[in-house]
């Protein structure tokens, strides 16, 4: 069974969807399988990140802002500048990533977090979980 | 048909018209301009005579608001003639609107400004016009026909492409957000329903009010902000249809100009505001003085209202700026039924004293000077 999550953003950068795609994980009832978080869009992206520093995020979102500013000369020009940098950010990142479920644990280390990537902010988002079972 | 029925067969098609367009023209706007040029724009000037000034003036303060850029209306004989020399080129977007494309005056207001430095689009239904030709972009507004009739759908097409560049511009600079533009866009298209609930509770009130002010030669329609460019509109289809000698007026001017003329209560009032309008409290006092006039007064307003003078119609609630897309459809009906109650033919038939008029030629014919 697909799930799936709406996400206001208010802003570009990390969001922390941990619970909710844990939550996801427990109500599917399989403990022990594969887990994929996917976003539906193509100015957003799904990471892991260490979450024990704010400022750490800061660095991770602030670099990818540096190597791909939002300008105006992008080629692509039907819909906004910021839009059109958030897909070669996306593109470069990726919209899903995938996890292993153990014994009901989602596969992530102790300095590891799942965040919602937003390029694009602020957007109405849907993040989607698929689990299977091995 | 007739030319009442015609008349009101072009203000019934107006919601289909708000419906089937808006998301046209969007999709037109979003190719004009590129991203480079909408971040260059350091001023807006939109332009045209007649009902395109009215259309202009209507979503200047709708364009303002969401991108924080100057943007200002512009009667099109004050952009041609007396403009020119505040141009800095190339900073300044002059957007020039005429449905036919042919407006003597809004021509020579783009080929002036253009030669000055300024980035010009023209608004017009015909591209192969004289004003699509002069302009370096068009914004085609070109819509299916209708019966002939003092111009309602025209007008809308134009302040369709307003709305549309206000919110292109304000999405491109990126003071609005894609989802904040999209529903924006939405809300356009959706006020068709608006306009359809508009008519339905407006033509039979108007339609009588008209009948009881049929004596009456003198009118005077009042509003502010984009109400101001709606007030316009509606004198001018008072003038077209029914031939009436009928003025817009400013809510805080009227107490300044017209208050004053003589025989107030052979004058009807058109009031145009809605309760959530920024000037509705000076609408409040300018009721208060209609009524110590004594002047026959109607007032076009909204949901919740506080009671005040004279005969109220309640319109669906919109948002201030897209008021003038709603007013298009009592103020016709209003300028439809006085007409037929009149047996006036709608622009004195070009004919008699009026026979320079034909083929709008006082306006196309006029020497352009560049």
């Amino acid at each position: 069974m697909l799930q799936s999550f709406p996400l206001a953003t208010v802003r570009n950068g990390l969001i922390d969807i941990t619970a909710s795609v844990q939550e996801a994980v427990a109500r599917s009832g399989i403990s022990d399988g594969l887990l994929l978080v996917s976003v539906p869009h193509s100015t957003a992206s799904i990471t892991v990140v260490s979450p024990w520093d704010v400022l750490g995020l800061e660095d991770v979102h602030d670099e990818i802002v540096r190597l791909i500013p939002t300008r105006i000369d992008f080629k692509h020009q039907y819909d906004t500048p910021q839009d059109a940098a958030g897909h070669v950010k996306a593109a470069i990142v990726g919209h899903a990533r995938s996890f292993f479920i153990d014994n009901g644990r989602v596969g992530l280390g102790h300095s590891q977090k799942i965040y919602f990537w937003e390029f694009d902010g602020p957007r109405k988002r849907t993040v989607e979980v698929k689990v299977v079972g091995a | 048909m007739s030319q009442y029925a015609d008349f009101v067969a072009q203000i019934d098609s107006l919601p289909e018209l708000v419906r089937t367009e808006s998301r046209q023209i969007d999709d037109r706007m979003r190719l004009l301009l590129t991203t480079p040029e909408i971040y260059g724009i350091r001023q807006v000037i939109l332009t045209g005579s007649g009902d395109s000034y009215f259309a202009a003036q209507a979503v200047a303060p709708a364009i303002r608001a969401w991108t924080g850029l100057p943007v200002s209306a512009m009667l099109a004989m004050e952009a041609s003639r007396y403009l020119g020399a505040g141009v800095q080129p190339p900073s300044v977007l002059v957007v020039a609107i005429s449905s036919s494309g042919e407006a003597a005056r809004v021509i020579e207001a783009t080929r002036r400004l253009r030669a000055a430095g300024a980035l010009t689009i023209g608004v017009t239904a015909n591209a192969e016009s004289r004003l699509g030709l002069s302009a370096e972009r068009v914004l085609g507004i070109a819509i299916p026909g209708a019966a002939p009739a003092p111009g309602t759908r025209s007008y809308v097409a134009a302040l369709l492409a307003g709305y549309a560049l206000g919110i292109r511009l304000a999405e491109v600079r990126m003071t609005m957000t894609m989802d904040e533009a999209n529903a924006l866009r939405a809300e356009i298209a959706g006020l068709a329903a608006a306009l359809a609930e508009a008519s339905r509770v407006s033509a039979e009130p108007l339609a009588t009010l008209a009948a009881a002010w049929q004596e009456f030669r003198t009118v005077d329609v009042l509003g502010s902000g984009p109400a101001l460019a709606s007030a316009g509109y509606g004198a001018a289809k008072l003038v077209e249809a029914a031939g009436l000698h009928a003025t817009a007026e400013d809510a805080e001017e009227f107490h300044h100009l017209n208050y004053f003329v003589s025989a107030p209560e052979t004058i009807p009032t058109i009031v145009l505001a809605a309760p959530q309008s920024l000037a509705a409290s000076r609408v409040r006092e300018l009721l208060t003085a209609l009524e110590g006039l004594g002047r026959p007064t109607v007032l076009l307003t909204g949901p919740d209202a506080p009671p005040g003078y004279g005969t109220w119609l309640e319109l669906p609630a919109v948002r201030e700026w897209f008021s003038p897309l709603l007013h298009t459809v009592p103020t016709a009906h209003l300028a439809a039924a006085w007409s037929h109650l009149l047996s006036a033919t709608h622009y004195r038939g070009h004919a008699g004293p009026w026979h320079q008029a034909q083929g709008a030629g006082l306006v196309r014919g006029s020497a352009i000077e560049v």
